[in-house]
């Protein structure tokens, strides 16, 4: 019921089909996928495209800079990793739509309401990816560099966390895409994004062939750009053995 | 210019090496039902290279972390020229100390350049020494300079072994420690290393303490073994040759092996015996000729030679039937060269039907005669045989 209100609050964004002043009134009265007006109304989307892009890359960095951290500490205090992981578990499985109607009360509506929300959901999944790239470096690497001389800060910025990155990265391409679909769940918080015009008229398969198109899209290119960034950052992981 | 610190001008300037003193070294772990390492005591002379081998547990390898303070003694000192190993923080120390270990522990996301430059940089030296120093380096453990671009994981174990060496070989340090280096490499490569990284040590002269559970490797590489029991306790600690004739107590004879007096074959070089003289004579000779020519050799074998001296069979008597030697008669001849262990020649000399090998210089030409007997006698030299009648030279 509450959700209905929020909805209300939130309405009014498709609902006015008539202004397509197209010929294909026909496919718009019957719901279709309707090329004239999607080709007419596009630019309605990218403003809620612009939010959601926000919602997502803010999420991801303030959720990578916390994961990080915490898996930085723990790496050198084994006995952080235990709670670490029931902390964030226990809010990885608090359903998102909750955590937004327990947050308005604290924080009211709008972007940072939802960014705890979705920045709460990365946390499990990165500090976990950077904990295990940092537990799979090998030991005689690690052995080697310390007997050499490098410092253990040395040993952590020069050789641990260089040879986590493939995990790194496979971690932050899984809450990326995580990401992408829990913002469209963001409109309830008052933040916008694409779920906005999504629920707004669930009925019109134009309107949900666009905007979940584009939250598909988004999440193609985060992840080509996470894995390009990856690729470009080790480059021996490339090298064909002779 | 005053100011200007010294490791940042010229060539690395070769560093003498340094000697090693562990003086009553104590390791304890704590819950551990007797001590790791119990009052260890020894000392490595500057430049020589020496082994700690023993049985697994022995803390033959605790030991030789505890120089680099990889391991912190529970009690002790370990002097590095005289000056305990705790008067600087660990990661300066280390610095300037080799290591070397089995798995090679390379930087799989670095090239071999890059792995090979670890220490200069954390040094601090300049672009250009760097690059110098890295190119000389991969030279001198026998890497082709294409080498350099390459990831650990495009080489072989063997590559990535001598990549290990050169890394640890950077800063030229006084120092160097080496646990299992050759361990995990197959036995043909492992040799080659061996003989090549004491061909280094005999120009590079670093002091080394090299860990192994090898007794062939420790009397193959040390100028001293020290043989550990364990529970840390030192059993014996000499040269190889004394720790094969006189092993200290029953653990080190049982350790050394029951063909401790064969394993003093792997001592001594072809060049160290007294050769013989075979008759050389070539191919179309007279029979007759020969058979002149043996009365003045000690081996009962005539060595057919070609043009330039090289050796190319050892005719017997059903070789000297006909009028002339017969081009391609004889047997197959056993070819050692003055470098070469006794083991590996007396090996050569026992697979050939003629029990005589041929010693050849580097032009592969003819020097002299190895006989199975001259082996014999260096390992038992035994006293002086019986005179039949006064030898009055030859006629």
């Amino acid at each position: 019921m509450i959700a209905a209100a929020v909805l209300a609050q939130s309405g009014g964004f498709v609902r006015d089909r008539s202004d397509s002043g197209s010929g294909s009134d026909a496919c718009v009265a019957n719901n279709g996928v309707c090329p004239s007006w999607i080709v007419d109304n596009f630019d309605r989307y990218t403003g809620p495209l612009r939010e959601h892009v926000a919602l997502t890359v803010v999420a991801l960095l303030v959720g990578f800079a916390i994961a990080f951290s915490l898996a930085l500490l723990a790496h050198r205090r084994r006995w952080l990793v235990g709670p670490i992981v029931q902390f964030t578990g226990i809010l990885y499985t608090i359903p998102s739509l909750a955590l937004f109607f327990l947050l308005l009360p604290l924080t009211g509506r709008g972007f940072l309401t939802a960014q705890i929300a979705l920045v709460s959901y990365t946390l499990l999944i990165i500090f976990r990816n950077v904990t295990a790239g940092l537990d799979g470096v090998s030991d005689d690497v690690v052995d080697a560099a310390r007997g050499m001389g490098l410092t253990d800060r040395q040993v952590l910025w020069r050789v641990e966390i260089p040879l986590a990155l493939p995990e790194i990265a496979a971690g932050l391409r899984i809450a990326a895409t995580t990401t992408v679909g829990l913002a469209t769940l963001a409109f309830f918080a008052g933040a916008g994004g694409l779920g906005e015009p999504i629920y707004a008229d669930l009925n019109f398969k134009s309107n949900v062939l666009v905007a979940g198109g584009l939250c598909v899209l988004l999440a193609v290119v985060l992840d080509v750009v996470v894995l390009g960034a990856q690729r470009l950052l080790t480059p021996w992981t490339r090298a064909v053995p002779s | 210019m005053s100011t200007e610190s010294p490791t940042d001008v010229g060539q690395p300037i070769s560093t003498p090496p340094a000697s090693l003193e562990f003086v009553d070294v104590v390791k304890r772990y704590p819950g551990a039902d007797g001590p790791t390492i119990e009052s260890l005591s020894l000392e490595v002379p500057a430049g020589e290279i020496c082994v700690l081998v023993g049985p697994s547990g022995c803390g033959k390898t605790t030991a030789m972390r505890m120089v680099n303070r990889m391991i912190e003694p529970t009690g002790g000192q370990i002097l590095i020229d005289g000056k305990p190993n705790t008067d600087r923080p660990a990661a300066a120390l280390r610095r300037e100390i080799g290591y070397v270990i089995q798995q090679t522990g390379l930087f799989p996301h670095r090239t071999v350049a890059q792995n090979v430059a670890t220490v200069p940089r954390l040094q601090g030296w300049s672009k250009q020494r760097v690059s110098e120093r890295t190119d000389e380096l991969l030279e001198l453990v026998g890497l082709d300079a294409s080498f350099a671009e390459r990831y650990p994981a495009q080489l072989s174990g063997g590559q990535r072994q001598r990549v290990g060496v050169a890394r640890a070989l950077a800063t030229d340090p006084p120092l160097m420690l080496m646990d299992e280096p050759f361990g995990a490499i197959d036995p043909i490569t492992r040799e080659r290393l061996q003989n090549e990284f004491l061909r280094l040590q005999q120009t590079l002269r670093r002091t080394i303490v090299f860990v192994t559970h090898d007794i062939d490797e420790a009397i193959k590489m040390g100028d001293r073994i020290a043989v550990m029991r364990p529970g840390g306790h030192l059993a014996q600690y000499a040269t190889p040759a004394e720790i094969l004739l006189d092993p200290a107590d029953e653990f080190v004879e049982r350790f050394v092996g029951a063909d401790r007096a064969l394993k003093r074959l792997a001592l001594g070089r072809v060049s160290d015996l007294k050769l013989e003289e075979a008759a050389r004579v070539h191919y179309d000779d007279p029979v007759s000729w020969v058979r002149e020519q043996l009365r003045d050799a000690n081996v009962p074998y005539p060595l057919v030679v070609d043009a330039d001296g090289k050796p190319l069979a050892w005719l017997d008597e059903d070789d000297l039937r006909g009028e002339r030697i017969v081009a391609g008669s004889g047997s197959e001849v056993a070819i050692v060269e003055g470098d070469d262990v006794l083991r590996d020649a007396f090996s050569d000399v026992l697979a050939h039907r003629v029990q005589f090998a041929a010693v050849v210089d580097h032009t592969g030409a003819v020097v002299g005669v190895l006989s199975s007997d001259a082996v014999a006698r260096e390992l038992a030299p035994g006293p002086a045989p019986v005179e039949p009648v006064e030898s009055e030279g030859a006629a």
